[in-house]
């Protein structure tokens, strides 16, 4: 009953943000300039009469007070069909359920792989402390926070496809269920490109909570009784650090999320980021906000299941 | 541009009886870190000086037909491009404009995040409830992401970019900044000024506000290697400042399709970025050790 509670009034606190969220979106999209109508229609616009123009107008909601712009947009959210785009001319959730897939899969390897790289380098560095290990994991921390996943993105689809000819986003993107081993091709090298960075962020995390924890009582006291090396690294040292492991790849999701926009235009692959800027170039501010709302809610709703996480892997945050 | 310097510069940090006679810059010296920081971002702020002044070797628009695509040489360090400019002056000038679009956005991004954050700690419980529910809903947006919203909405341009990047990262300095303010609110010296009938606006000014000044600067260090990296990606999408001003991202963005054979193109504005952000990183790591001592031992 309390856990019920509990998960409740967290599902309760993520609409309140999420409702924020759209509110500081559309805030922020009405600063506007122009008329995005017939910055759509292009060069046709002057064959339009101005009727036409004003059902159009009409038809995508441009010239409504700003209220009632976004209810009818909170409408079309809670609806389903996230609005209309106005350069692309289909519903955006038409456009989004082609396109997030691709992110999330993106998204989920990258997330896996920083995981992955950060735990592992960061334990090897914890359980050397001071030592050439304990560089190398350093090392590995420096150059994924210092250099820019566009950089390291670019210079990779640079050096693969001029020295091995080898660039499997030349042909175009296919899902998971039609090819799977040319879908994992397409997707890796981008995941991994966009894992660096959130593993710098782990490594340093993991490193710092196990140095913390290897100094504890408990731990001097499990190594003294004569406890396995192995069952002590991983039982003993590991698990008491995941709370923290687990804040920080909560926390680093909004990173990867930002992420995405840039490692999908360099490796060419249609998701959610390519949707969003092929939006912005055409000033497509319906596409936008959904789009970025989309994002937040992502973001909002990870971290939320990271906080119900907390009780599974921690039992004193139970009681709270 | 200096603000944010003077800002770093301030910062007592450390009380006195830790510092000693070498003062703040002393014990941010004596940190491997800041040592190292230092110099790095030196070199890089005169760097983009050079840039922004146009101090360069060649003009970065110079053109020179015989040059096309040249290696590293000694009259060209960092080789030449397909029209023959020299890819080192186009870096200096293209650090100067990331630079200065880096210095606005976190100026913008610490003032306001500043101020929120000592509202949000020093006044009631009302207008401080408002301030940080107002952050926990912007946090929820990706910085990049909301910074390519206001894109959207403003339109490229510097001081367009640096509204962008800035606005993503108020709610960090709010966040930074409140904690230490609800401390200081109930500490000896600011009830002693209270009674003795101080006005809001003195015991925030005098008092407060120089003991937030250590988190701002580091906060602003940070924040700085962060912007860096926030413009040089909206450039490389094509949503920077428009043609001709060309910051580190373009350059990066240009040389992509030639960077298979004229590998140097990429090489120069990528490395400016890296040390550039590696420099601030390091510098806002040091001024975290000067200005707390429980950490100096580290």
């Amino acid at each position: 009953m309390n856990v019920v509670l509990a998960i409740g009034r967290r599902i309760l606190s993520v609409i309140v943000t999420l409702l924020g969220v759209s509110v500081i979106i559309f805030v922020v999209l009405r600063l506007l300039p122009g008329n995005a109508v017939s910055a759509s229609m292009g060069v046709s616009e002057g064959l339009l009469t101005h009727a036409q123009v004003a059902a159009l107008d009409r038809y995508y909601g441009v010239g409504q007070p700003a209220v009632q712009q976004y209810f009818s947009w909170l409408h079309a959210i809670l609806t389903g069909n996230l609005g209309v785009s106005l350069s692309l001319q289909k519903t955006v959730s038409y456009l989004v359920g082609l396109d997030l897939p691709v992110t999330i899969e993106l998204a989920f390897f990258a997330m896996v792989l920083g995981i992955v790289i950060g735990v592992g380098f960061g334990m090897w560095s914890a359980l050397h402390p001071g030592k050439w290990q304990d560089n190398v994991g350093q090392a590995v921390s420096v150059v994924g926070l210092a250099i820019p996943s566009f950089i390291l993105g670019t210079v990779l689809v640079v050096y693969m496809s001029s020295k091995f000819h080898y660039f499997p986003s030349s042909s175009s993107f296919v899902g998971f269920f039609t090819n799977p081993w040319l879908n994992f091709q397409q997707i890796i090298f981008p995941a991994f490109v966009l894992s660096l960075g959130i593993a710098a962020a782990i490594l340093r995390t993991t490193r710092g909570a196990v140095l913390e924890v290897s100094g504890l009582n408990f731990a001097r006291t499990a190594l003294g009784k004569g406890v396995s090396r192995r069952a002590f690294i991983w039982r003993h040292l590991f698990l008491n650090s995941l709370t923290a492991v687990v804040t920080m790849s909560g926390i680093q999701l909004g990173y990867l999320l930002g992420g995405t926009v840039i490692i999908e235009q360099i490796f060419i692959l249609p998701g959610m980021g390519n949707l969003l800027i092929t939006a912005i170039h055409n000033q497509d501010y319906p596409l936008v906000q959904s789009v970025t709302l989309i994002f937040a809610a992502g973001f909002v709703i990870v971290n939320m299941f990271v906080d119900l996480l907390y009780s599974l892997i921690d039992p004193r945050t139970r009681n709270r | 541009m200096s603000v944010s310097v003077t800002t770093a510069t301030s910062a007592p940090g450390a009380p006195e009886d830790v510092v000693g006679h070498r003062g703040w810059f002393g014990a941010l010296w004596r940190s491997r870190n800041g040592r190292i920081g230092v110099i790095i971002v030196g070199i890089v702020l005169v760097a983009g000086l050079l840039g922004i002044w146009g101090i360069t070797p060649y003009g970065p628009d110079a053109q020179d037909p015989s040059m096309v695509l040249k290696g590293i040489s000694l009259s060209h360090p960092m080789g030449t491009d397909q029209f023959g400019r020299d890819v080192f002056s186009g870096t200096l000038q293209g650090l100067g404009v990331s630079l200065e679009i880096a210095f606005l956005s976190v100026l913008i991004a610490g003032v306001i995040g500043t101020i929120g954050g000592i509202i949000a700690g020093f006044l009631g419980e009302w207008t401080s409830a408002v301030i940080m529910r107002m952050t926990d809903m912007m946090f929820a947006i990706p910085t990049v992401l909301f910074a390519l919203a206001i894109v959207t909405a403003l339109g490229p341009g510097i001081v367009d970019s640096s509204i962008a990047i800035g606005v993503g990262w108020i709610p960090i300095f709010v966040r930074v900044v409140r904690s230490p303010v609800l401390a200081l609110r109930e500490s000896d010296f600011v009830r002693a000024g209270r009674v003795l009938g101080f006005s809001r606006l003195r015991l925030l000014w005098r008092h407060i506000l120089p003991n937030v000044a250590g988190v701002v600067a580091v906060q602003t260090s940070l924040a700085l290697a962060w912007a860096i990296v926030a413009e040089a990606g909206l450039s490389f999408l094509g949503l920077g400042p428009p043609p001709p001003t060309q910051s580190l991202g373009d350059m990066v963005n240009n040389s992509s399709s030639l960077a298979s054979i004229a590998w140097w193109t990429l090489v120069g504005p990528s490395l400016a970025i890296v040390i550039a952000v590696i420099g601030f990183n390091l510098l806002g790591d040091g001024l975290r050790d000067a200005s707390d001592p429980r950490t100096r031992t580290r």
